[in-house]
């Protein structure tokens, strides 16, 4: 006499004991997709308000007119400002006035060359400080 | 003589609460990570030498590579927005660092756009630590 096949009886318990791992290999994914990813930067305390016209004259003037780099109406290169602006020792100054590095945008000038002219005087320890256009020259 | 039996240790890890040890790290994962509140917009970062890694700060104004503004992700219309916004977010910060705004800018955008934008968050009584990406540019 063949045997009677025996009738499975379904479990009702959820299966617990993978849940461990399915939570450990989340914790793993997750540890590996995110990017750790940190700003670089460069912090600058820009002075607001007016400043007078005689206090500028001494102040070394960084101009930047149609994407190109001029120091004291000298033209440099990226790399020159940043050796020309080193060799000022703007660090050791004490006062916050002689610190003061001017930034002139003239015409059509791009963030990229703007940022290079700006992180340049904060790596040198100088302080930035905008001059404005004047609205009505062409 | 003595024989030595040795002796026979059932060890048994507890695994029963591995899943729940695990589940309580993804919690507290979610819970201390922030999210990026900018993902969405699309920008290049200026490039430059000499940058330094920077700290997360509350505060950010970003302007996009099609020059909208945004104010913690959030767009807003002009530099006056920005001048208010940040001022408002800033007013009741104490230290240094509550009082510091992340700036990020597209490096194509143009002066008449990120100079107003920078002079309103410079009179907004704030520090900017202005972000890029470190190497040379092209």
């Amino acid at each position: 006499m063949p045997r009677r096949k025996k009738k499975k009886i379904a479990s009702e318990d959820i299966p617990v004991a993978s849940f461990s791992d399915i939570a450990f290999l989340l914790i793993i994914f997750f540890i590996l997709v995110t990017s750790l990813h940190k700003d670089e930067g460069f912090i600058t305390e820009i002075p607001a308000g007016e400043k007078s016209e005689a206090k500028s004259e001494k102040n070394t003037t960084i101009a930047i007119r149609n994407d190109k780099l001029f120091i004291n109406d000298k033209d440099v290169s990226t790399k020159e400002l940043y050796q020309e602006l080193k060799e000022l020792k703007l660090g050791e100054k004490k006062t916050e006035d002689e610190k003061m590095v001017m930034l002139e945008a003239i015409g059509n000038v791009s963030y990229q060359n703007y940022y290079a002219a700006m992180s340049a005087i904060s790596s040198a320890g100088g302080i930035v400080a905008i001059v404005k256009e004047d609205e009505s020259s062409p | 003589m003595k024989r030595r039996r040795r002796q026979k240790r059932d060890v048994i890890i507890p695994v029963a609460s591995m899943g729940d040890i695990a589940f309580l790290l993804i919690i507290f994962f979610m819970v201390c990570s922030n999210f990026v509140k900018e993902s969405a917009i699309k920008l290049e970062p200026p490039k430059a030498q000499d940058l330094e890694t920077i700290k997360e700060v509350s505060v950010s104004v970003a302007i996009s590579r099609d020059g909208k503004i945004f104010l913690n992700g959030q767009e807003i219309p002009d530099s006056q927005a920005v001048e208010w916004g940040v001022a408002a977010l800033i007013k009741d910060k104490a230290t240094v660092e509550g009082r510091t705004v992340r700036f990020k800018c597209d490096r194509e955008i143009d002066k008449r756009v990120f100079e107003p934008v920078i002079e309103a968050i410079a009179k907004a009584g704030a520090r900017i630590t202005a972000i890029g990406k470190e190497g040379e540019e092209e």
